[in-house]
């Protein structure tokens, strides 16, 4: 399981651009360093086609079986963008780098195909994606709603930004609710100045 | 995992009642059994969806950080520490050293308090609640020592973005001392009363198992993974906060007790040996402190218009007392997140209930699934269909036949 | 003041969880531990509504969990107490705008006393159920 080698960020990156030429659109590397020594933990970002999603995640397998954290998802307008979060090389001291592969689905166009073959996983973080954003996950084994109610009504994904989101008829105020409208709202008073000295904790009663 | 099989089994929607101590957000079971063998499993979570994602992505990222608390309210610091971890990527703020290490000594405290928690529910399963209480008194005193350090027992409130709110003072430190030589001292009686006793050897051994195949392909992560086998830590692996100085070793079922198997004794194993790592964590974060500040920016105006301008995508990771817990981030140069990810560390645990619970017996069920350290937990009632005909089993009735087996086996 | 009689002298509570962060949780069963040990007074945690006394609830109430919620009320046999732990339960708290909230306990069961805090310490859970027994003392009292 372990027989591959350790790679360096930028052998990763060179490794991808080579295998996908046109289809990569984006590589780049983010680096932190915490604490006093500053050790550094690398990001890799990489933007492909949709198309290439599946021979992508192949090659990573390929690198090493990575460990897939979430899907993450972002409405930006016209597409929606799926952002595969994986991490590699964990086991390794300092070594483990975080990968994420994105994919923009245009939303004329909003399937892609399921991964849960590769990493079954992924199951969870599909199915999630599906009610959230009214994707549709081509060949999910298991396609039912996961954290909404059954009876949310369906044409609503609660994290899109348009008319699909949820109307603010949906949202519920809960520190409105048995406020009496009829009179008008406390005034706050003034702040008493700290008295000199260490001010005790009260006792509540 | 769907009743595809012949066995009808009937999901009822029932009024959920979580039943037992530290039982958390409910979770639907459907069990198709043959005998007292459980053949299928299906579960449905989500009884606790709030929005808190929606609801995050309206409000500006200081507000966010204490929603972050309320996700749940056993991890007290994780996941205020990897949102912040994730906007102080994307805004290129600088954590002042201090602040790394206050962090790290309260992310290891609460830890060891979780642990104890854990503990104890699993001592409760299985019919020994005299253990579940004294494990539970033992967790007092390190809640003590949390609340002395930042002023409140669950939910923290020192999570700040660009460092934390309050500082230890050195009476605090005298304290944390006299506190972590208690719990050395109760590490080694614990560990005896956990790990050599006859009856738990014989429930939890053998039983619940994840094999290391099963463990890598459904991405489990933390205690639950390293008993199956797998080197993955977050604070080795990937180091954030103080441990980039420090030297932490993901913790494995050392060879002495056999190597990882992966059932329900090696997770109970990793976690006792963690809280010992964790003593040890703290002792050398304060000796270590350095000097400094805290805060990166104290002036709340001017953190904020920082983080208006700010632009990009961060992940925050974590190492919870449960597994990995990431955040994923991105600011567009508006007030609030463009998008924000929560991914807690029982996200990807749960998926393994399905291989550990196939094949056990009915009486099994509570340890093996309060085995993962469940943030969701265990529903109060089971559909259970047994020969074709249904039945409706309480959580107390699972309960009853947990303790009732431990009592067959001490015969 | 004492128990009133309608309970000979132990109090038996039922637990509910309505989708909260299990902070409170956390917090009423460290009320039952050792060190707050309110079974000197007959106070337990019990496994079923049908035996209860006193109904804890907790969390802002999901959408899921309403009707269960309406369910588990009625199966509570009278004379009884709603206790209300916990500020989500009261305003919201922190999800104070949520899709999928139906709103503070008493929109849903009637709640008989409120113990504020995020999560309530226990010394407070303790003093709340206290004021219970006052309430129902002075229930009983009335009949």
């Amino acid at each position: 399981m372990n027989a591959t080698p350790y790679l360096t960020p930028q052998q990763i990156i060179d490794r991808f651009s080579a295998r996908f030429g046109n289809g990569l659109t984006e590589a780049k590397v983010t680096e932190r360093g915490e604490g006093t020594r500053k050790v550094k933990a690398y990001n890799l970002w990489f933007r492909i086609d949709r198309e290439q999603l599946r021979p992508a995640i192949e090659e990573l397998i390929a690198i090493r079986f990575p460990h897939l954290a979430v899907i993450a998802g972002n409405d930006l307008g016209t597409d929606i963008e799926l952002l595969y979060i994986f991490s590699v090389f964990y086991g390794q001291k300092f070594g483990e780098y975080m990968v994420t592969i994105a994919i923009r689905l245009p939303k004329s166009d909003l399937t892609v195909p399921t991964i849960t073959d590769l990493i079954p996983g992924a199951l969870f973080s599909e199915r999630e994606k599906q009610e959230f954003f009214g994707i549709t996950v081509t060949g999910i084994p298991d396609g039912r709603r996961l954290f909404l109610p059954e009876d949310f009504p369906k044409g609503v994904y609660p994290w899109r930004k348009d008319e699909t989101g949820i109307p603010p008829e949906m949202i519920k105020n809960l520190w409105e609710v048995d406020r009496p409208k009829d009179r008008p709202v406390p005034p706050i008073p003034e702040k008493a100045p700290a008295p000199e000295g260490k001010k005790e904790g009260g006792e509540s009663p | 995992m769907s009743a595809e099989k012949a066995k009808k089994t009937v999901p009822y929607t029932v009024p959920i009642g979580p039943v037992h101590p530290a039982l958390k957000e409910p979770v639907m079971f459907t069990f198709g059994m043959e005998g007292e063998i459980v053949r299928t499993v299906d579960f449905a979570p989500g009884q606790t969806h709030r929005g808190i994602e929606w609801m995050g992505m309206r409000r500006n990222p200081v507000q966010i950080v204490h929603l972050t608390d309320r996700i749940c309210g056993i991890c007290g610091i994780v996941h205020s520490l990897s949102f912040a971890r994730a906007v102080e990527q994307i805004a290129e703020i600088e954590v002042p050293e201090r602040a790394d290490y206050i962090r790290t000594i309260l992310h290891e405290l609460e830890r060891i308090q979780s642990h104890l928690l854990w503990a104890g529910v699993a001592a409760h399963e299985l019919g020994f609640d005299s253990l579940f209480y004294l494990a539970w008194r033992v967790r007092e005193q390190s809640m003590d020592l949390i609340e002395n350090l930042t002023g409140n027992r669950v939910n923290y409130g020192i999570v700040q973005i660009g460092g934390v709110r309050r500082d230890i003072s050195d009476e605090q430190r005298a304290l944390v001392e006299k506190g972590l030589d208690y719990y050395q001292g109760l590490l080694d009686q614990m560990a005896t009363l956990f790990l050599k006793d006859s009856t738990i050897l014989m429930r939890c051994r053998g039983h619940g198992i994840l094999s290391g195949d099963d463990a890598r392909l459904l991405c489990t992560v933390g205690p639950t993974a390293r008993a199956s086998g797998l080197n993955m830590d977050v604070r080795q692996d990937y180091p954030y906060c103080a441990y980039g100085d420090l030297d932490v070793k993901a913790i494995l079922p050392p060879p002495e007790t056999g190597g990882p198997q992966g059932d329900v004794y090696d997770r109970i194993i990793v976690r006792l040996l963690e809280v010992g790592q964790s003593i040890g964590i703290i002792r050398q974060c304060l000796g270590q402190l350095p000097a400094g500040e805290i805060l990166w920016e104290p002036k709340m105006a001017k953190l904020l218009s920082v983080l208006k301008k700010a632009e990009g995508e961060g992940i925050g990771r974590v190492e919870a007392p449960r597994g990995e817990c990431m955040h994923y981030v991105k600011m567009a140069g508006k007030e609030a997140p463009d998008s924000w990810k929560v991914k807690a560390s029982s996200y990807s645990n749960l998926m393994s209930w399905i291989p550990m619970l196939q094949g056990e017996q009915l009486a099994d069920i509570p340890i093996i699934v309060a085995s993962i350290d469940p943030c969701l937990s265990c529903t109060d009632r089971v559909a259970v269909t047994r020969n074709g005909q249904s039945d409706i089993l309480t959580k107390e009735d699972l309960t009853r036949l947990s303790r009732e087996k431990t009592r067959r086996m001490m015969q | 003041m004492k128990i009133p009689t309608s309970f000979n002298r132990s109090l038996w509570v039922f637990h509910l969880n309505t989708g909260s962060c299990n902070g409170c949780e956390i917090e009423i069963v460290a009320t039952i531990t050792p060190r707050y040990d309110p079974e000197r007074f007959g106070i337990r945690l019990v496994g079923s509504p049908k035996h209860a006394d006193v109904l804890l609830v907790t969390g802002p109430v999901t959408k899921k969990m309403a009707p269960r919620v309406r369910r588990v009320f009625e199966q509570v046999p009278d004379p009884k107490v709603v206790m209300c732990i916990g500020t989500c339960g009261q305003s919201g708290g922190v999800f104070y705008d949520s899709y999928n909230l139906d709103g503070p306990i008493d929109q849903v069961i009637p709640v008989d006393v409120y113990v504020p805090g995020c999560p309530p310490r226990p010394e407070a859970i303790v003093f709340g159920v206290v004021k219970a027994l006052q309430k129902l003392e002075r229930l009983e009292a009335e009949q």
